[in-house]
């Protein structure tokens, strides 16, 4: 039991230190090796320390380098990166790692303490308060644009453009696809994340020859790290709680909810700087991170409905170790949820502990120059983009979306508007349609969640146009 | 070229590895690719050799499956795994797949079931869209609209006045809005209706298409007996289906759950006999039927020469009448777009006509 939970950290930890390559990524290399579990139990704790692990790993790529670590990690590296530059990594991990240990553990109770009481609260928030919630989503790309305002909007509509290319969801026709039969399913978000993120930086560390800072006195910056966790605990949490109701409804998990904890905090703190090291930037969305691996769990055990892409690969490496998740006979296993929450919450601490003894020494890497390691970083990343089709398409879509990357950074286009716009492309159009079809102006006034939200945009969007502010590209 | 550098690749993996790939049109994870892992787990050993898969996704899982017919396929040691969907994206839309080209090695004649909230008037239902819910529509217009004329144009009116079709859901957002309410019917495979329809206590069974017999022609499921489609629709309308409305129908069903998880390799394989064989023998083995089963619910294998049987069965029902018709209630009913394949009636019907001859020989 305790070496697959070590054996699961370990590599869950180096899948998330790998820049693009998520928890997903990581289980679905796992596919050919479940087999070697003699008691499928231990599959279960291996699988979920290694969900817990590689989410808290990747914080590290974002921080370090500029590069997500993940594409749930992104909004991290926006004030993370700027505070390596200065110096600061040991203290910007730290604080991220803390925070997300934090509310993992904090939503990994609530979880799996109270997982049958979900069950009523999923079932009020339906389609319109879910394409509610979505819009609110979108009006937040406003926090996360950049104060070049035109450019942030044209940004804003090539990210719309992008995230609906695939197949029209009405006519189940191609679209924008220009007869390239690989674009049928839409361009997928790693090298999306990747090309937007990731290369720009290498090739920019590349240029310039340069490495992240040149002064890198780590003295008392873990114990400073671990303090400002504390200090800004508010914004901790309110990140942490939008990344759990993001992570409890199905189909929205990943980006979303630390883009959204991101501008949340940006939000909340309107007299504070944002884009250039602020720790409260660091914070806010590493609160999302862990609580809602842990919240993409509710749905997915209690319905055997995915709550995140990471969590359909989940649901089936556990079918393959025999555990059909969301069935009646699961629900009286008490070992199977015992494992479930044994590898997910030891962990969230065995990696929170790890992380931050170690921390300055792996911080050490934003001190060497890029030469030394840029190959390596291109041939991981290259590597996880390749995981969708593994065909020259894959090679070929994230060349294009480095190029799109390298473009948008020079001519200060807001990279994470674009990014959140595409992410959130199809869901608003789907979800527009569903409401659509099934409800009318006269049956939505009669609920009270959907009419909240909808004021919540109005506040939102007036909020977020006028507060704009950052720099980052 | 890109033809050159596949099978290129295919003499390199197939030399180096010396293994068997099976072709997934799918990302990992997804239900075919549960299926596949399952069966090549339990193949395995009686087949003496590794199994790889190998996941090739793509828009309506029709690109794994054109790469496997494309260039893949000459490989001895490529298997290609297909679903019900890929049967009826082979009816109408462009694809480049041709099951007549392949021979089968064993498939899984499964039935699909409707579910419907309990109380609910299912003369109004509320139903998931897109074009894996093709039979449902067809059925529901059949139930819903019954006999009281036979042409096209009354099915697709009375469709429209009546069912509310819902496009743009994905899997889980269907199940959670019949969970809720929001939609008062959907469908499942077997396995999955028992996880999801039968813990339900507000939802109940609504119908299901029966089981495709190797004439054509279906039969009730031991499963869910009395539900068949034919059977309530005769009990509710004092005759049985028939029409041209029903004829396109029984194609569009039967392509679909005829060969709902398939295994398939190129005419003249060398290893046919052998794959053959040891899907036999697994399906003798208790533990690995119980294994499958546990995913797609307790439906026979037909393997080998009884698969390419149910291929012929299946295309025999493709008549120039029923694909039209298919073709226009898709887009007028349903707005999909659809596309009527010519080639795909000529085919097929020439040598029957001209030889006389039964395609099975």
């Amino acid at each position: 039991m305790i070496l697959a939970l070590l054996l699961g950290t370990l590599y869950g930890l180096i899948i998330g230190l790998i820049p693009a390559a998520g928890a997903t990524t990581g289980l679905v290399v796992l596919f050919g090796f479940m087999s070697y579990f003699s008691d499928p139990y231990l599959g279960v704790i291996f699988c979920m320390a290694v969900v817990a692990a590689s989410t808290t790993g990747d914080t590290y790529s974002g921080i370090l380098l500029g590069i997500p670590g993940a594409n749930s990690a992104a909004a991290t590296m926006v004030d993370g990166h700027p505070l390596a530059k200065q110096g600061k990594a040991t203290y910007a991990l730290t604080a991220a790692i803390t925070t997300s240990t934090v509310n993992g553990l904090l939503w990994g109770t609530l979880t799996f303490a109270l997982l049958p009481w979900y069950v009523k609260l999923m079932m009020v928030f339906g389609i319109p308060e879910m394409w509610a919630f979505v819009m609110l989503a979108l009006v937040c790309v406003g926090f996360v644009s950049n104060k070049w305002w035109i450019r942030s909007l044209i940004a804003i509509l090539i990210g719309l453009f992008l995230g609906s290319i695939g197949t029209n969801p009405v006519t189940n026709a191609d679209r924008w696809t220009f007869g390239w039969e690989y674009l049928g399913a839409g361009i997928q978000i790693m090298p999306m994340v990747a090309g937007l993120f990731a290369f720009p930086e290498i090739l920019d560390g590349w240029r310039k020859g340069d490495r992240t800072t040149i002064s890198h006195n780590t003295k008392g910056q873990t114990l400073n790290g671990i303090k400002a966790a504390w200090k800004y605990r508010w914004d901790s949490i309110r990140g942490g709680a939008i990344g759990a109701f993001i992570g409890f409804l199905p189909g929205l998990g990943g980006a979303m909810g630390d883009w959204m904890a991101y501008g949340s905090a940006v939000a909340a703190n309107p007299k504070e700087e944002f884009g250039k090291g602020n720790i409260r930037g660091v914070i806010g969305s590493e609160g999302a991170n862990n609580s809602q691996k842990a919240t993409s769990m509710i749905p997915t055990v209690l319905f055997g409905i995915p709550g995140a892409s990471f969590a359909a690969v989940l649901m089936a490496l556990f079918m393959v170790l025999g555990f059909e998740l969301g069935t009646p006979d699961l629900a009286y296993d008490t070992r199977f949820f015992n494992s479930l929450t044994f590898g997910f919450m030891w962990a969230t601490v065995l990696v929170g502990i790890l992380c931050i003894v170690f921390n300055k020494y792996i911080s050490k890497i934003s001190s060497w120059p890029y030469k030394y390691y840029f190959p390596i970083l291109v041939v991981f990343i290259t590597w996880a983009c390749a995981q969708y089709t593994g065909g020259w398409e894959d090679y070929a879509i994230l060349i294009l979306c480095s190029a799109l990357g390298v473009f948008c950074k020079a001519y200060k286009y807001s990279r994470p508007a674009l990014l959140m716009a595409f992410i959130l492309a199809m869901k608003v159009e789907t979800l527009t349609i569903q409401m659509t079809t099934l409800y009318t102006i006269d049956t939505l006034m009669t609920r009270p969640i959907f009419i909240i939200l909808i004021l919540t945009i109005i506040a939102v969007a007036t909020l977020s146009i006028k507060k704009n502010k950052l720099e980052y590209t | 070229m890109k033809k050159l550098i596949a099978l290129c690749l295919m003499a390199f993996t197939t030399s180096v590895f010396a293994d068997y790939l099976f072709i997934v049109p799918q990302k990992p994870g997804s239900g075919t690719s549960q299926w596949a892992q399952i069966v090549a787990t339990q193949l395995e050993p009686f087949l003496g050799e590794k199994i790889h898969l190998k996941h090739i996704p793509g828009a309506r899982d029709i690109p794994g499956f054109n790469e496997f017919h494309n260039s893949l396929r000459v490989s001895d040691k490529v298997v290609m795994v297909s679903h019900g969907g890929n049967g009826v994206s082979f009816l109408q839309e462009e694809v480049d797949y041709d099951y007549r080209d392949y021979d089968s090695i064993g498939l899984m004649n499964l039935n699909i079931i409707a579910a419907k909230r309990i109380g609910e008037n299912m003369d109004y239902p509320k139903f998931s869209g897109g074009s894996g819910k093709v039979p449902e529509a067809w059925a529901m217009a059949l139930l819903i609209c019954g006999n009281k004329s036979t042409s096209m144009d009354y099915y697709i009116a009375c469709f429209n006045e009546h069912v509310t079709w819902v496009n743009g859901m994905s899997n889980s957002e269907r199940r959670l809005a019949f969970k809720r309410g929001e939609l008062n019917g959907t469908r499942e495979n077997p396995a999955a209706y028992k996880k999801h329809v039968e813990t339900d206590e507000n939802a109940e069974i609504w119908f299901h298409h029966g089981i495709l017999q190797a004439d054509g022609s279906h039969t009730d499921d031991p499963n869910h007996p009395g539900f068949q489609l034919e059977i309530l629709f005769e009990e509710r309308w004092d005759a049985p289906p028939s029409g041209e409305f029903y004829d396109a129908y029984k194609l569009v069903k039967s392509f679909r759950d005829g060969m709902q998880k398939a295994l398939w390799v190129n005419k003249g394989n060398q290893n046919t006999f052998a794959l053959r064989n040891a899907l036999h023998q697994m399906t003798l083995d208790p533990d690995a039927v119980a294994a499958i089963q546990k995913k797609v619910g307790n439906y026979e294998w037909k393997i080998g020469e009884d698969g390419n049987a149910q291929v012929n069965t299946l295309i025999e029902l493709i008549t120039p009448e029923a694909l039209k018709n298919l073709i226009r209630f898709n887009e007028e009913a349903l707005g999909l777009n659809s596309i009527y394949k010519d080639h795909l009636v000529i085919e097929v019907e020439v040598p029957v006509q001209l030889e006389g001859t039964d395609l099975r020989g």
